[in-house]
């Protein structure tokens, strides 16, 4: 089932995402990218309907792209974020985009920020967040663990540990994430975190 | 000559001009002088009102400033009532990137809507274009303090410091001159009013509105500068534009002297 | 609905609703609730017509290419329709897609497929990529939602970036895999495909993974059956390689 899990550390966020494609009782593929990267400095996370994720995610992203040539500026993460909510609160009430979003970014003057989206359109300011069933087993270690101030290796972990209780309690098999990390620097890929051990 | 070409707004002349449009601007060049400076610490405007008798009621409000935005406003110089039309398009523009972005739009996105609404009226028949210039004082967190010059054609660009209206050459040169970057919004609104009592024939605290935006504590804050100050203010300046002259025109005689009487 | 009161809705000369995007619907009122009525999997005693759902096709890339295979069989609830159904469809001599849902829609908006990427060439005077092609039909079907359309299907070719194969279906999901089998019977059909294939399959043994998978299907699936149809994709565009019996 669609997951995608989020934290703000200092001076980063990171946003992951469960890999899995699937429809009814068959699981099409294993290796689905659902972190897009929407600009240099932002990541957005989806969990919902492939079509509808697909579909929006893509939309926000263009939209973006020809706000950027036409001012010649990039939206900050907050009003990314504001931008996502009145594009889906626009659909609501004409068939709803089914998507479910984490919006993580970097500003250059705010520091690093994470933005809880869902497809009723509501939009928060949050520390972490989780989207789909996973948030049943992934919320209380985020609750527990999370701290201001976290390092990335920190941060990680955290997600690290997050992935390894789902593949141990959730009945659906998640095996692969995509794990992506914005900073000062912009985004990029992390590793699949080592989970045999734990 | 051109005058088949000079009906219709949006008809080229052989030339390759839009006679109307041009008509517009020249309109303009003889309304009330505006001025506005760019300051290290805030933006600073100054137009010149229009007399009026002692039976007309003052107006509540200051004819020649708007406010566009916490963050925007514009000094007005040409026809007033299509500033108006031009004024409600910018305010709506403002409160919908609000609703949209969350954020105060950046000042020259606003400054290119207003001027894409002016460009309609060059292009589509059957209307005149507005007969309005605007400049545009700002701050958005991209660039800091702005300031815009927006004219007829719906063409606009920014500027440091500048000024429309009559006798704005005279402005312009002495602006040229005296203008520093380090200058702080006290030290523009002297110049700012230095300005207007060259281009202006008789400059008083009644036929004149000055204005400046600042950022205060991270708020910010629109001053329409109130009569008495206004007065005071003019009267430094007055004072020591006369006493300037005065040196002047001493050294001039001086210099006068001394290359009469020195041999060729 | 019966067949005749079918008919007498047309005679009645119900208004054929057209919608927003130009498509003439079905002449009844509700058209996503007609065919949900009418054209579902369900074996309710009520319905009329079935759409070819129970099916078997699959595709998958390796080293020398894309095998597209797929059986022939079209059912109606418990009757068996035809055993001669082709369910490739050839868009284009370097594009195939196969037919798993509705007949009539998979055949329809894959021949409309057809026409956009003809357009795209004598635009662009190049091939269409198969992500572009791809990409065109789920944006068709992304805009048809909800409207009953039924369709699975698998866009296969080979363009400037080498084999491709894209799954796309009818509420608009598009997935690039390696292996993809759709329909009824591609649960049987992943068995075989997932406990044999190698990238560095022979033609010959990559023909035959394809055979078996369907024959596979065929066996344990009551409503895939039929002949096995078989396509070679490669760089020179896609090739028939016959049918296989029973």
């Amino acid at each position: 089932m669609e997951t995608t899990i989020g934290l703000v550390g200092k001076g980063f966020a990171i946003v992951a995402a469960d890999r899995s494609a699937a429809r009814s009782i068959v699981v099409f593929k294993q290796d689905e990218d659902k972190v897009l990267v929407l600009d240099k400095f932002k990541l957005l996370g989806s969990a919902g309907v492939a079509a509808d994720s697909v579909a929006f995610t893509e939309y926000v992203q263009k939209n973006m792209a020809l706000y950027e040539i036409n001012s010649g500026l990039a939206l900050s993460t907050r009003a990314a974020s504001n931008f996502i909510r009145g594009e889906l609160a626009t659909a609501l009430r004409r068939g709803p985009y089914q998507t479910n979003l984490l919006l993580g970014g970097y500003d250059a003057g705010d520091g690093a920020s994470l933005y809880y989206i869902d497809y009723l359109a509501s939009c928060n300011k949050v520390n972490f967040g989780c989207h789909g069933y996973a948030s049943n087993f992934v919320l209380s270690i985020l609750d527990r663990e999370w701290k201001d101030g976290l390092t990335e290796e920190e941060g990680i972990e955290i997600i690290r540990k997050c992935i390894a209780e789902l593949q141990v309690r959730f009945l659906v098999s998640l095996p692969k994430f995509t794990i992506k990390i914005v900073d000062h620097n912009g985004t990029r890929d992390l590793p699949q975190p080592v989970l045999a051990a734990a | 000559m051109a005058r088949r070409y000079d009906r219709n707004v949006t008809t080229f002349s052989p030339e390759g001009r839009l006679h109307q449009v041009e008509y517009a601007v020249e309109a303009i060049n003889n309304a009330g002088t505006a001025v506005g400076i760019l300051a290290v610490d805030g933006v600073v405007m100054a137009g010149e009102k229009q007399k009026v008798t002692k039976l007309l009621e003052a107006p509540k409000s200051s004819e020649k400033i708007y406010k566009l935005d916490s963050h925007v406003a514009t000094v007005v110089a040409g026809l007033t009532s299509d500033a108006n039309i031009l004024i409600n398009e910018a305010r709506l523009a403002a409160q919908r990137y609000l609703y949209q972005y969350g954020e105060p739009i950046p000042v020259e996105q606003l400054v290119e809507r207003v001027c894409n609404h002016k460009q309609l009226y060059t292009q589509y028949g059957g209307q005149r274009p507005f007969g309005v210039k605007f400049l545009f004082a700002g701050h958005d967190k991209h660039f800091g303090y702005q300031l815009y010059l927006s004219d007829p054609s719906g063409n606009y660009s920014g500027w440091k410091a500048t000024c429309m209206g009559q006798n704005s050459n005279a402005g312009q040169s002495l602006l040229k001159n005296e203008y520093e970057e380090t200058m702080t919004t006290d030290a523009c609104v002297k110049l700012a009013l230095k300005v207007l009592h060259k281009t202006m024939e008789s400059l008083t605290a009644d036929n004149l509105d000055l204005f400046s935006l600042k950022l205060v504590d991270g708020k910010m804050v629109h001053t329409v500068y109130a009569h008495d100050t206004v007065a005071d203010l003019l009267a430094v300046v007055k004072e020591e534009q006369e006493a300037a002259d005065r040196a002047a025109e001493a050294k001039a005689a001086q210099t006068l002297q001394s290359t009469t009487t020195t041999p060729a | 609905m019966r067949l005749e009161s079918i008919l007498d809705l047309g005679k009645k000369k119900v208004a054929a609703a057209t919608d927003e995007l130009g498509f003439a619907l079905a002449g009844v009122k509700d058209p996503a609730a007609y065919s949900a009525a009418n054209f579902s999997a369900s074996y309710g005693a009520t319905q009329d017509v079935k759409f070819a759902k129970g099916t078997t096709t699959l595709a998958f890339k390796f080293d020398g290419g894309v095998i597209v295979s797929v059986d022939s069989r079209s059912t109606m609830g418990n009757y068996i329709a035809s055993q001669t159904v082709k369910k490739v469809i050839e868009i284009n001599p370097f594009l195939l897609g196969t037919m798993a849902g509705g007949a009539a829609d998979c055949s329809f908006w894959e021949r409309n497929l057809g026409t956009q990427c003809r357009m795209y060439e004598l635009r662009n005077k190049k091939r269409v990529s198969v992500a572009a092609a791809s990409k065109m039909l789920a944006n068709t079907m992304y805009r048809y939602r909800g409207r009953g359309l039924s369709m699975g299907t698998m866009i296969c070719g080979w363009d400037a970036s080498g084999p491709k194969l894209y799954y796309v279906d009818d509420d608009g999901t598009r997935l690039e895999g390696d292996v993809f089998c759709v329909g009824s019977g591609s649960t049987y059909a992943y068995g075989v495909i997932d406990s044999h294939l190698r990238r560095d399959l022979t033609v010959d043994e990559a023909v035959d993974l394809g055979r078996r998978a369907i024959a596979g299907a065929a066996h344990r699936d009551a409503m895939s059956g039929g002949w096995n149809n078989l396509y070679h994709v490669t760089e020179d565009g896609w090739r028939f390689l016959g049918q296989s019996g029973r």
